[in-house]
């Protein structure tokens, strides 16, 4: 065509020949050239990708009504239900449905022209007849529902989210009786009932929607969260199509998916157990003006299944976007009132996230004294120590240049391996660690599972803090500070599960054993689809070495440091500790804070449970003494062993352990009164002392004529009866008398003066140190003579065990 | 007028009633049939919702169908009637078509007729007839140029009229010669009709009208430097629009990625890929589409075929595409045995016209072009559209009237 652009002269033949392939040329490329790329396009779009727009295309063209499926039940180990779920509705209102179920039609005249005043009563009306009802029968806020009903764009205004079935029903036949049910309708949901409030909050968790979920809740925390796919189940579906205005369309397809019911989940937590833990807790922080909190842990040493596991301040997940405690909630009131609503808000969402942390696990503490056993089992295993080694305590021990004190400034003396455990003595512990040396310390720390998380099936769990590895091995064991400190449990954090768990070990026969607080899942049908076997991590120490700490630990409560946690009929073995909390010095208010733990188990012999009972900061009083504002001298062996000891006999006796009693123990063990009225006096006498009581006269006679108490009445032996003669008779009622500061023989003989009598637990062996430290009958309480007391005795004695 | 006896007409009058292309009107008649269909299976649920903005359809399911249905009716009137005009005439008609289009795309800007569409004031509307001035006027400038150009006929120049002795005359002389002279007259005409067009606003229409006059100038044989001149401009212009003004590349931005803006821009693009995608291999099915239910826009206008793509699957769309291609080169090869070079050039101006229409319609709903307004030829929804596209199909066959029949061997 060259010839055709150049020369401006063209033959008529070579203009028809260019025409002709200039036509063909464009039948080649717009007849066929140009489908190429659209038949590739189609075959990119229709072939290759079908697959992702055809999901697309079914994403946005069908609706997915999803059907609850119930959750599962949460039972403790006894079945009882912790955690359950009820259906409720949802109420929904359609403003714009209220607007359409008036017909304009009918308010048009016969030229088609409206009524706009009838069309705009009748619109009135009916929006009046609904919110009258609502708000008449549901209590809904009249003004509010007003402002809802008239947002008329719109088609879905939720009014109540969790309306129970009552309310449901009433729903239902107002709706129908005025033939409105698709302007105000019910949806059914879910909700999730905590029948035990707070106790076990933070294992069980709660319930919250969450980025993910959408509209539905899901486990937020502790179990509910851990086992939300077992407990869940499987949401149901109805698939419908519908159309780009979001109406299903009739003549569309429907798919139905069932719902698949969630799994039932036993917990190895005892609601029982549980309780007494919080009210152990709750009860020590009341008694000592605990400060900061406190936390504590019942597991079965033999599995590691946890029996209760709290920490306080707590929350009630029926409820868990309030703050529970009245003293969290007295805390935010006074910050308002000082500091204005800012600070408020941040003081309580301070507060909020206090009471949801359960600090056994997501949280380190110094353990101290505490972790004495665990040095010492270290040092009989590897050999370098024998319970017939001595150690000499002069009050401290200097390590790297640095003195290290004893608690007893004037020092121990000389002490055996066990009297240095029962003295909590800190020089012989520093002295046994130095025997260990630093790199065998490591290793079994290591082997007790402190550098690792334990692995129980809750979220959130924290690990062990301590100095570098290098760095701790590359001192040598007689310079090292840190291996002195860390013998008496100070200057690094475990967890408190991880702390439990090592010391369960040392008692257990050296097996470390991962904790769990799921025992079982199973299905509706109760056909278990899951089991927690027993996972023994690693075996820590010998079966001999446990042996010898047990019986150590056994000394510690019978005579030692711990023996406030001594409960008559029961051999409790266990330590005492106070760790001191020197990260909070630079906290305002700190005034030598402390946490007071106490760690024991029973029966010493064959542990069923082992407890762990920390309080965080009992206040000083008056700030900087070593005592509490009730006197009581603050350390793990005056405030945590009385309150551990005293659980762990409630645990044993709700476990059904019996107790047993040593030859003097048995002697006051309760025995029923025999039936003496109307006898001789001698006769009853020799009865009375056959069955262990002594007794008492009133009035003159020979003949019985009343007893106290009456027949058959239970009452601890060597109580001192009383028998009356002649016309003498009991009093109808006696005032308790308070009985604060008396040793138990001086609370025995008040008692008995009034004709009452006194069950003495705790420490009774010694009147000199023992002193009442709570009565089961409030002095002043107007009861029948013959009432027996319980009567709880602590001793008195300042039981040092925290670091120099 | 009474039919004259067959031995009275002249020769032309005999050649005009010579048999017409059967083929081509088969394949016309064919893709309005399925046209028709695809409008009804399209159209359905807006009608029955009555979802269309501004048309009350009073929920009447077959209301677009039953209008098509009538235009496609007048269409084929149309189309026949025009088969009966020598085509010879068209010659002197193109004169006033031409400008009765100009007049009628200038009523536009009249409040009284101009209705407005599509974000751009395209719409006259006159009595009951409601349509696009611009689809008059793609015809008037194909046969205007067809008639032009066909006196070319490369005999040899008249006299040379220009004074070598002024500056003026030898620039003219020398503009003669490389042929730029003779190409004035269409610049202008094609400059005015661009120029009303551009004033509606109408892009896509004015695009048809430049590939549909280039193609004619292409055919008549205007030398290849002029079109590389004038793609080297129309490009330049598309790359200085694309890339300097925030409009266009934004909406260039959207056709590569239509989540970018799904909410305004990507909705349509994106609904029509998933129109098409799923439909697959074999489709959903004939009047099963579900994305016709609101879900995408202009289901019955422009993007009918991602409808037909959705229902009847690419097997169904390659058969639609082939009998397009077969339309098409059909077109050509009566243009190639037309009787003379107007009837050439008229063929093929108005064949490349629906190639065109017909490649950026399914570019765009495809995803393989930027969105533009182009409808389907016989598909989209739009009457009058429908029957101007039969009426240029009736020129067609009138000019195959006079195709010599073949020798026999």
């Amino acid at each position: 065509m060259k010839d055709l652009d150049h020369k401006p002269r063209r033959s008529e033949g070579k203009n028809n020949r260019s025409l002709f392939r200039r036509t063909i040329f464009l039948m080649a490329t717009l007849g066929v050239g140009m489908f190429l790329p659209l038949a590739a396009q189609l075959y990119r779009l229709q072939i290759v990708e079908h697959e992702q727009w055809q999901e697309r295309a079914a994403n946005q063209q069908t609706k997915s009504v999803s059907v609850p499926a119930d959750r599962g039940t949460i039972y403790d180990r006894e079945g009882r239900a912790m955690a359950m779920s009820a259906t409720v509705y949802k109420l929904i209102l359609s403003p714009m449905g209220v607007v359409r179920a008036i017909d304009k039609e009918k308010y048009k005249d016969e030229n088609g022209k409206l009524d706009q005043a009838a069309y705009e009563k009748a619109v009135y009306d009916l929006r009046e007849l609904i919110v009258d009802w609502v708000s008449g029968t549901l209590g809904y806020d009249k003004e509010r529902l007003w402002k809802t009903i008239e947002r008329t764009d719109s088609g879905y205004e939720v009014l109540y989210k969790e309306l129970e079935e009552e309310d449901a029903e009433k729903v239902r036949e107002f709706t129908s009786e005025n033939r409105i049910t698709g302007l105000l309708y019910l949806t059914p949901s879910s909700k999730r009932y905590y029948p035990f409030s707070s106790i076990a909050s933070h294992v069980l968790g709660y319930m919250n929607q969450n980025e993910t979920s959408g509209e539905n809740k899901v486990g937020a925390m502790g179990v509910e969260a851990r086992y939300e796919d077992a407990l869940s189940g499987e949401l149901g579906r109805v698939v419908t199509s519908k159309n780009g205005w979001g109406q299903e369309m009739i003549s569309g397809y429907e798919m139905y998916f069932d719902a698949e019911n969630g799994y039932d989940v036993d917990l190895t937590l005892d609601e029982r157990i549980q309780a007494m833990l919080e009210q152990t807790l709750a009860e020590g922080i009341e008694t000592y003006d605990v400060q900061a909190g406190a936390f504590g842990l019942a597991i079965d040493p033999q599995t590691g299944a946890v029996l209760a596991m709290a920490s306080s301040p707590d929350f009630d997940p029926n409820n868990w976007s309030a703050i529970l405690s009245d003293e969290l909630n007295a805390e935010v009131e006074r910050v308002a009132a000082e500091q204005g609503d800012e600070a408020a808000n941040a003081a309580w969402k301070a507060a909020w996230n206090k009471q949801m942390r359960n600090r056994t696990l997501d949280e380190t503490y110094e353990p101290g004294s505490v972790f004495k056993p665990i040095t010492v089992a270290i040092g009989l295993e590897e050999g370098v120590i024998s319970l017939d080694s001595t150690y000499y305590c002069g009050g401290s021990k200097t390590v790297g240049g640095k003195s290290i004190s004893c608690h007893k400034k004037g020092g121990h003396g000389q002490q055996d391996v066990t009297k240095a455990v029962m003295n909590s003595c800190n020089v012989a512990l520093m002295d046994i660690a130095e025997e260990i040396g630093q790199e065998t310390s490591w290793k079994y720390w290591k082997d007790f599972g402190l550098f690792e998380k334990t692995g129980i099936d809750l979220a959130g769990e924290e690990k062990g803090i301590f100095w570098a590895e290098d760095y701790f091995k590359s001192i040598p064991a007689a310079q090292s500070q840190e291996l002195a400190t860390s013998s008496f449990g100070q200057r690094f954090k475990v967890t408190p599960l991880e702390m439990i768990c090592a010391f369960a070990a040392v008692i257990n026969g050296g097996h470390l054993l991962q904790p769990y607080v799921v025992q079982s899942v199973s299905d509706r049908d109760g056909n278990t689809v899951f089991y927690h076997e027993t996972v023994e991590v690693r075996q820590v120490i010998s079966e001999s070495t446990a042996d010898k700490v047990r019986s150590i630990l056994e000394q510690v409560v019978a005579s030692g440091s711990g023996h406030n946690a001594s409960m008559i009929g029961y051999s409790i073995g266990g330590k005492t500790g106070t760790s001191e909390l020197l990260d909070r010095k630079y906290e305002p208010g700190y005034d030598n804070d402390v946490m007071c733990s106490f760690m024991g188990f029973a029966p010493a012999d064959d542990p069923q449970v082992l407890v762990l009972v920390v309080y965080d900061t009992p206040k000083r009083s008056p700030a900087g003494s070593s005592q509490t504002a009730g006197g009581t001298y603050i350390s793990g062996g005056n405030i945590a062993a009385p309150m551990a000891g005293a659980l762990i006999a409630n645990i044993l006796d709700y476990m059904g352990i019996e107790k047993q009693y040593s030859a003097d123990e048995l002697s006051m063990a309760d025995a029923p009164m025999p039936y003496v009225v109307g006898r001789e006096l001698t006769v009853a006498k020799g009865a009375i002392q056959n069955a262990g009581f002594e007794c008492r006269t009133v009035g003159t006679g020979s003949i019985v004529t009343h007893q106290v108490p009456a027949a058959g009445v239970p009452i601890p032996g060597k109580s001192n009866v009383i028998l009356y003669l002649g016309d003498e008779a009991p009093a109808d009622q006696v005032e308790t008398p308070d009985l604060s500061g008396l040793s138990p023989t001086a609370a025995k003989t008040r008692l008995e003066e009034l004709g009452l009598f006194m069950r003495a637990t705790g420490v009774v062996d010694s009147d000199a140190t023992a002193v009442m430290a709570a009565q089961s009958v409030d002095p002043g309480v107007m009861v029948s003579p013959g009432t027996v007391v319980e009567v709880r005795f602590v001793s008195d004695i300042e039981y040092g065990d925290h670091a120099g | 007028m009474a039919r004259k006896a067959k031995r009275d007409l002249t020769i032309e009058q005999k050649l005009a009633r010579g048999p017409i292309d059967l083929p081509f009107l088969a394949l016309v008649m064919l893709l309005v049939a399925i046209g028709l269909i695809m409008v009804l299976s399209a159209s359905y649920a807006s009608a029955m919702y009555n979802s269309s903005a501004g048309i009350d359809t009073e929920g009447d399911p077959l209301y677009f169908f039953k209008r098509q249905f009538g235009f496609a009716v007048l269409g084929v009137i149309a189309m026949y009637v025009i088969t009966k005009i020598d085509y010879q005439h068209f010659r002197w008609m193109s004169v006033f078509v031409l400008g009765a289009s100009i007049v009628l795309m200038l009523m536009v800007f009249i409040p009284y007729f101009g209705r407005s569409g599509g974000g751009a004031l395209r719409w006259v509307k006159i009595g009951p007839l409601r349509f696009q001035p611009s689809e008059i006027a793609k015809v008037g400038v194909i046969m205007f140029f067809s008639a032009g150009l066909s006196k070319r006929t490369g005999q040899p120049s008249p006299p040379k009229k220009w004074s070598k002795r002024t500056f003026s005359g030898r620039m003219a002389a020398r503009l003669d010669r490389v042929g730029l002279l003779e190409l004035v007259p269409y610049g202008l005409v094609l400059g005015v009709v661009l120029g009303i067009i551009a004033l509606q606003g109408h892009m896509s229409a004015m695009v048809l009208v430049v590939v549909a006059a280039a193609s004619v100038l292409f055919a008549a044989g205007v030398s290849l430097g002029w079109f590389a001149i004038g793609g080297a401009i129309v490009g330049g212009a598309l790359w200085f629009i694309i890339t300097q003004t925030e409009y266009m590349t934004k909406r260039i931005e959207i056709w590569q990625d239509p989540l970018s803006d799904l909410q305004k821009g990507g909705y349509q693009p994106w609904q029509s890929r998933i129109s098409i995608g799923s439909g697959g291999l074999l489709g959903v099915g004939l009047g099963n589409s579900r994305q016709k239910y609101s879900f995408l826009p202009e289901e019955h206008n422009d993007y009918i075929f991602s409808i037909v793509c959705e229902e009847l699957g690419m097997v169904g769309a390659c058969v639609i595409m082939a009998l397009f291609a077969m339309l098409i080169i059909r077109g050509y090869w009566l243009a190639l045995h037309a009787r003379d070079r107007f009837g050439t050039l008229l063929v093929v101006g108005i064949t490349s016209l629906t190639a065109f229409q017909t490649f950026f319609n399914i570019g765009v709903v495809t995803g393989f072009l930027p969105p533009t307004g182009i409808s389907l030829p016989f598909f989209s929804y739009g009457g009058t559209a429908l029957a101007i596209q039969l009426a240029e199909m009736g020129m067609i066959l009138s000019v195959s009237r006079q195709i010599a029949a073949p020798k026999a061997e």
